[in-house]
């Protein structure tokens, strides 16, 4: 059995009531506790709680234990267990909503995928696209303030990245289909504000 | 024998059609049953086992009164009865007129075989060139388009697959008989219009249409032009497109349907707007056909459709009730997202494949091997729900069969293993094993204990792992560690769909559906439908196994006879011609032996002049003939002749099947006067197949020899016959049903109403049993109003003579003759005479003394809960924490049963009380939830209602502990497996789920002769087949004493029960079988093994006249008594020692 401490866990000083989760147990409810979504996971072997006891304590409304767990943010929205589920519940969704009360209750704990989750919109909400360069100098400056020249320990990462294309050189003033994206963007913010 | 002149309408001739058309019959009307397929059994053809016992056993349900009015051989070769009309391959066209006078027209699909003239040789399949997947073995082997549909059906005669054949004709070339007549000359002058705006479409169609189907074909390229050709020339099929430029398809069908409103049309689409042609079947297009053809689907449409345009409707029937018993389908993984790779890897098959697979008729006869590569199997994974409680898969329902099934299958396949000496390792992947029936938990329990492993949790994929060369599985356990198992076999539990044709047949008999496509049942009723006369059987009306398909088939049986008996159907036609046989049993025996030259295997080697003279070496035979072709309707008339010619008075008739003569003997025997007894069928063609086959192994007995010697058995068999009289048994044309709960009360008036007289008794004061504290089923419907309804009808009555406060006290007697001693409260005793004796006695709720029950008063079972859901002595609205545990005392020796009602019970009562206080908590702790049938959607409701359900196993059940003052706070302690930690809660309410204990005293059951079973349940004579009879024909039981039930099922069986026992009270006699047991009193010394001896209860002690006497309604004539008898004083009618000696001399002579 996954061993879940029970005490001592940093972060959790302002973590959302019971009342938060009400909308994510709501999709959920009609959970048989089958385990599909957990033998189908991808990531199952990372994760401190497999999905269906992340799942089972959502609907318990264990607070507490939820957002003392990584497993949400292990999610690779894979929907592989809302394809498989039997009863057809949003599990992926779940999982985002899950993120999104960490990122909006800025839990310490989250810092770093909420982090990692902002600057990535930022990104494409500015340049219409990814830019992997620009995206992770930003996440870097956001976890290490203090230490600007820590990501130079990457450089050799980098330099393998480029050579196989994986990463680009980019011109910061080219920025296609901003305007585009913005609009995207305001709509899907007013509309969370509404929920 | 005495038939009535109602007659009824079965549909569908699966168990649950045969079921209810015997019961019918039985009770003497006339019964057309009628099957779509060409073979009757339904998918138990396909079937050869069954828990509990692992075998078969559908002849249980072959009839037991008047045994010789129906066949008497193995039911899933055939099934022959005096007033039955089996029509196969038929299907109904349309109804009309009312309950008790319908008017039906039926439509036979036509076969190019004659029956009556094929023999089977099978020549026609060696020359057929089309080959296809044979739906008998799942699609695992293949047929050719002329075959056998079952291999062991009797008649067997061959069938063309009309949609797979190519008409070539070379079956009709090679047929010896000219059985077969192919060329179907109205295809040519069938005129199909395709409308097509492009070419290559109209083309092909044309092609494919005139040359594989021979059809006739016309084209248009808009709508304009084919509205155009309408008015010009006859079109019989319009294939129209619905995508053209100007007049779209949709158009052009209004516009047809405006001139010609019966043209059929089909549809042609893209399937981007395959929802287009669905609509355009609702404004009258037939069908429609998705772009690209497949012509492998195109062309058998099409033939489908002229078939259905161009037979004939009929023939006609005047019925007086119509029984639909269609059965069900199986879920088609296939149909859903990539079940669990089912179609793309051989390897994972679905149960009813695994059924074929390791079945003798399959296709490795039985033996275990890999479909894949052959390679023998070791290790078989069952995954259960695969099409059940998946809303995926739009079943929010529990099929309810599923996990019984893949139990006996484990089971079976093990025992196979076993056999053949090797291991065999089974695993069964559930998340609720639903052993909810009767005696099913114990075979669970057994079957686990065998080696049969259980494990809980719902697999997620199955993926070849292509190193190992077998399946891996991967699935989470309940401890959340996720696994990778490896098997060799994956077998998919798929659950139950309805009937392929549901929707069609009960539109035309003008009944509705409920949300999963079931016809909708009446409430309080599993058969009823809101059309008086027009009932439901089996699992036709949803989720049903063999035992629950038969009941409902026997339930349905007595609405459909209530409606005839109502129209004034059970009037008697006492006349049907009486035969009249000359006494022979002073003659010497001149017997006429007839031996059928049509097969080879017999033939060949087989000498007639040394046969007919070691034949006639006996004085007794007088004549042998050798007569081509038995079974025709030439040869029969030939045979006839003879026996006219030469008036023998035994017959032998050396031929093959037997059982396809029964009728045909009747018949002989009445228009010649000779008793059908002293005539006999041997089969003298099964027995020499193998000496036929080249390949014969060496010692193999030739085939004169085996003939000669069938032949000379059956002549010493028949030489010492000398048929009795058939014996009758008067009979009480009344019954006595002891029990006043709704399934007494509910037999009571189904009896009543059929004109029988009824003696209810009911120990209470009042009428009601388990009802009179039960307010609302789970859904919704009101019990008080019910209850009060059914009593009002009982004690109105003018045939049911009410006994309350009544004790039986003493009763002895047999079916016929049942004589009872009743006494009421203040000791008045009278006796009833009576022919059927019905037990209803019930039973309660268990007391227990677990989880601090009695310690406070806020632990309740769920009989106290209803009370105080119902006096309004409990606020829901105070409540803050209610627990409930399932399974107290239960599915754990000593009552190791489940008893089927409580989980249902415990949602109810938890739907209940969130429904008065949405914030109160609700935990339920439970094993396996038996949520079974459409009650899972009920669970689904309390998961989002925000109940919550934790399991448990024995090793760590839920602990209740009270203190306080007068235990005022109690404490309820568990463990949650999920998480993985304990769970505490202060609850205010705990509520017990204790189940069901019966109330059958053993003195009742005694008195009757009766068993009881381990839990002190009435024993039925057979858990599948004969469920609600007792093995001593004439007693019967229903409701809660005979299995935990809820109210409908409790009304089902005692319908049921009701029905079975009209076949008793159905007439004033009763007549035998004529094989039965008799009794030499001479050598009788009276020590009465025989008594014990005997299964059926048919022999008892005359203490006055000091002999034994032997009830001939009663017995089956198996035998036991005679091998008991150490005097040779028993013996069976037909049986003697004398004749056996003589045949087993002729055996070895």
């Amino acid at each position: 059995m996954t061993a879940v401490a029970t005490q001592n866990r940093p972060g959790t000083e302002s973590a959302p009531g019971p009342d938060a989760l009400k909308a994510i147990q709501d999709k959920i409810k009609s959970c048989i506790q089958c385990g599909t979504c957990t033998a189908s996971c991808p990531n199952e072997f990372a994760m401190d709680l497999t999905p269906r006891h992340l799942w089972r304590m959502v609907l318990m409304g264990d607070t507490e234990d939820i957002f003392a767990s990584q497993t949400f943010t292990l999610c690779s929205a894979c929907y592989t267990c809302s394809l498989r589920c039997p009863r057809g519940l949003p599990l992926t969704e779940a999982m985002h909503d899950l993120k999104q009360l960490a990122a909006k209750h800025k839990l310490p704990r989250y810092k770093a995928s909420t982090a990692f989750y902002g600057h990535f919109m930022d990104t494409v909400r500015r340049h219409g696209r990814i830019r992997e360069t620009e995206f992770i100098s930003r996440y870097f400056m956001t976890m290490t303030p203090s230490k600007p020249l820590m990501p130079l320990k990457y450089t050799s990462m980098g330099l393998k990245l480029l050579r196989k294309g994986k990463l680009h050189i980019e011109n910061p003033f080219a920025a296609p289909g901003k305007q585009s994206l913005e609009a995207i963007f305001q709509k899907v913010e007013s509309m969370e504000e509404r929920a | 024998m005495q038939t009535k002149i109602g007659k009824a309408l079965v549909i569908g001739a699966g168990i649950s059609g045969i079921r209810a058309a015997l019961d019918l019959a039985e009770f003497g009307y006339g019964v057309t049953l009628i099957e779509r397929s060409p073979h009757i059994g339904g998918i138990l053809s396909q079937l050869d086992y069954q828990f509990p016992t692992d075998r078969c056993g559908m002849c249980k349900m072959l009839p037991l009164v008047e045994r010789d009015a129906g066949s008497q051989f193995c039911l899933r070769k055939g099934l022959f009865h005096d007033n039955i009309d089996i029509k196969l391959s038929t299907e109904l066209a349309s109804v009309e007129g009312e309950p008790g006078d319908f008017k039906v027209t039926l439509r036979q699909e036509p076969n190019p075989v004659d029956a009556a003239r094929c023999i089977g040789c099978g020549k026609c399949v060696d020359v057929c060139p089309v080959t296809v997947a044979d739906e008998f073995n799942a699609g695992l082997t293949t047929r050719k388009a002329i075959y056998l549909p079952v291999p062991h059906t009797i008649p067997n005669p061959y069938r063309i697959d009309t949609a797979a054949c190519t008409q070539c004709g070379a079956c009709q070339e090679v047929c010896p008989t000219e059985a077969i007549r192919l060329v179907d000359e109205g295809r040519k002058d069938f005129n199909i219009l395709v409308v097509d705006d492009e070419l290559i479409v109209r083309d092909s169609l044309k092609e494919w249409l005139e040359e594989e189907g021979g059809f006739h074909v016309s084209m248009a390229e808009s709508g304009q032009e084919a509205l155009q050709h309408l008015k010009t020339e006859t079109c019989h099929l319009m294939l129209l497109d619905i995508k053209m430029p100007g007049m779209d398809g949709v158009e052009v069908l209004e516009k047809a349907k405006e001139l010609f409103p019966d043209l059929p049309v089909v549809m042609m689409t893209a399937y981007a707007t395959v929802e287009t042609a669905v609509e355009a079947m609702k404004i009258g297009a037939r069908d429609y056909l998705i772009k690209p053809f497949d012509t492998d689907a195109l062309i058998p449409k099409v033939i489908q459709i002229y078939q259905t345009l161009s037979t004939p409707p009929g023939p006609e029937l005047e019925v007086g009730a119509i029984v639909m018993s269609g059965g069900t389908s199986y879920y088609n993984p296939a149909d859903g997202k990539d079940t669990y790779s089912y179609g793309s890897l051989p390897d994972v098959v679905t149960s009813l494949e695994f059924e074929r697979l390791f079945s003798g008729t399959g296709p490795n006869g039985g033996q275990l091997l890999r479909p894949s590569d052959g390679r023998p199997i070791r290790r078989i994974a069952w995954l259960q729900c695969v099409g059940s409680r998946d809303m995926q898969s739009n079943a929010d329902f529990c099929s309810n069969i599923c996990c019984m099934y893949a139990i006996k299958e484990a089971n079976v396949a093990r025992e196979r293993a076993a056999r053949a000496g090797t291991e065999l390792e089974t695993s069964i992947y559930y998340m609720d094993m639903r052993t909810f029936g009767k005696s099913f938990q114990r075979y669970r329990d057994r079957s686990e204990a065998s080696g049969v492993a259980f494990k809980r949790g719902r697999v997620h994929s199955v993926e070849p792992d292509l190193q190992a060369n077998d399946l891996q599985l991967r699935w989470a356990d309940i401890d959340g560690n996720v696994a990778v198992d490896h098997v060799d076999l994956v077998v998919l539990s798929v659950g139950q769909r309805p009937a392929e044709g549901t929707q069609a047949l009960t539109e035309t008999l003008g009944i509705g559906l409920n949300p999963w496509g079931f016809p909708q049942t009446e409430p309080f009723s599993l058969t009823r439908t809101e059309r008086d006369g027009i009932v439901a059987a089996g699992s036709f009306a949803g989720l049903k196994d063999i035992s629950e398909s038969v009941t409902q088939a026997s339930a349905a049986a007595l609405a459909a006879s209530t409606t005839i008996h109502n129209a004034g159907g059970s009037i008697g036609l006492k006349d049907q011609p009486e035969a009249i046989y000359a006494d022979v049993s002073r003659e010497t025996p001149r017997i006429l032996v007839t031996v059928c030259t049509c097969s080879e295997a017999v033939t060949q080697g087989v000498d007639q002049k040394a046969l007919t003279h070691h034949l006639k070496s006996d004085p007794a035979v007088d004549r042998v003939e050798f007569l081509d072709g038995t079974c025709t309707a030439e040869g029969w008339d030939k045979l006839v002749a003879l026996v006219k010619q030469h008036r023998p008075n035994r017959l032998l008739i050396g031929a093959c099947l037997p059982y396809v003569y029964a009728r045909k003997l009747k018949a002989l025997g009445t228009e010649v006067g000779l008793d059908p007894r002293l005539m006999e069928v041997v089969d003298i063609r099964t027995p020499v197949f193998q000496a036929a086959r080249e390949d014969a192994p060496e010692g193999t007995e030739p085939s004169a020899v085996t003939v000669q010697r069938l032949l000379a058995m059956a002549v010493a068999r028949l030489r010492r016959i000398s048929p009795a009289p058939v014996a009758t048994v008067p009979v009480f044309q009344q019954t006595l049903v002891v029990g006043g709960g709704i399934a007494g009360m509910t037999a009571a008036l189904a009896i009543a109403d059929h004109g029988f007289t009824v003696d209810l008794v009911e120990k209470d004061k009042a009428l009601g049993g388990n009802l009179q504290w039960l307010s609302k089923t789970i859904d919704g419907q009101d019990i008080r109003a019910f209850l009060e309804d059914t009593r009002n009808r009982v004690t109105g009555h003018p045939q049911i003579n009410l006994h309350l406060d009544t004790r039986v006290i003493a009763a002895f007697g047999q079916a016929g003759t049942f004589y009872s001693t009743l006494e009421d409260g203040d000791g008045n005793a009278v006796q009833v005479n009576h022919g059927a004796t019905i037990l209803a006695t019930g039973g309660h709720e268990a007391a227990t003394t677990a989880y601090g029950f009695g310690t406070s008063p806020r632990i309740v079972t769920q009989q106290n809960l209803e009370a105080q859901l119902h006096d309004g002595t409990l606020d829901p609205t105070q409540l803050h924490t209610v627990a409930m545990i399932q399974c107290v005392d239960s599915r754990e020796e000593p009552r190791n049963y489940c008893s089927r009602v409580c989980c249902s019970t415990s949602l109810k009562h938890a739907q209940a009380l969130k429904a008065a206080n949405p914030s109160l908590r609700i935990v339920v702790f439970y094993r396996d939830m038996m949520s079974y049938g459409f009650m899972e959607s009920y669970f689904t409701e309390a998961r989002k209602s925000g109940i919550t359900f934790i399991p448990y196993t024995l090793d760590r059940r839920p602990a209740v502990a009270a203190d306080g003052t007068d235990g005022d706070r109690v404490t309820v302690s568990g463990y949650e497996p999920i998480i993985g930690q304990p769970v505490e809660m202060t609850a205010d309410l705990v509520v017990l789920a204790t189940g069901i204990v019966p109330e059958l005293p053993g003195e009742l059951a005694d008195a009757y002769g009766v068993a009881r079973d381990e839990d002190n349940f009435f024993q039925e004579a057979e858990s599948k087949w004969r469920p609600v009879d007792a093995l001593k024909e004439g007693v019967f039981a229903c409701g809660i004493c005979q299995a935990p039930r809820n109210i409908h099922e409790s009304i089902a069986t005692a319908e049921a029960a009701a029905e079975r026992a009209l076949r008793i009270l159905g007439r004033e006699r009763l007549p035998s079988g004529t094989i039965v047991a008799r009794i030499h009193e001479s050598l009788c010394s009276l020590c009465e093994r025989c008594v014990e001896a005997c299964p059926y209860g048919a022999r008892s002690l005359d203490p006055e006249n000091e002999r034994i006497v032997v009830n001939p309604a009663m017995c089956q004539g198996c035998g036991a008594c005679a091998a008991t008898c150490p005097n040779n004083a028993a013996y069976i009618e037909g049986f003697d020692a004398e004749q056996l000696m003589d045949v087993i001399d002729a055996a070895l002579n």
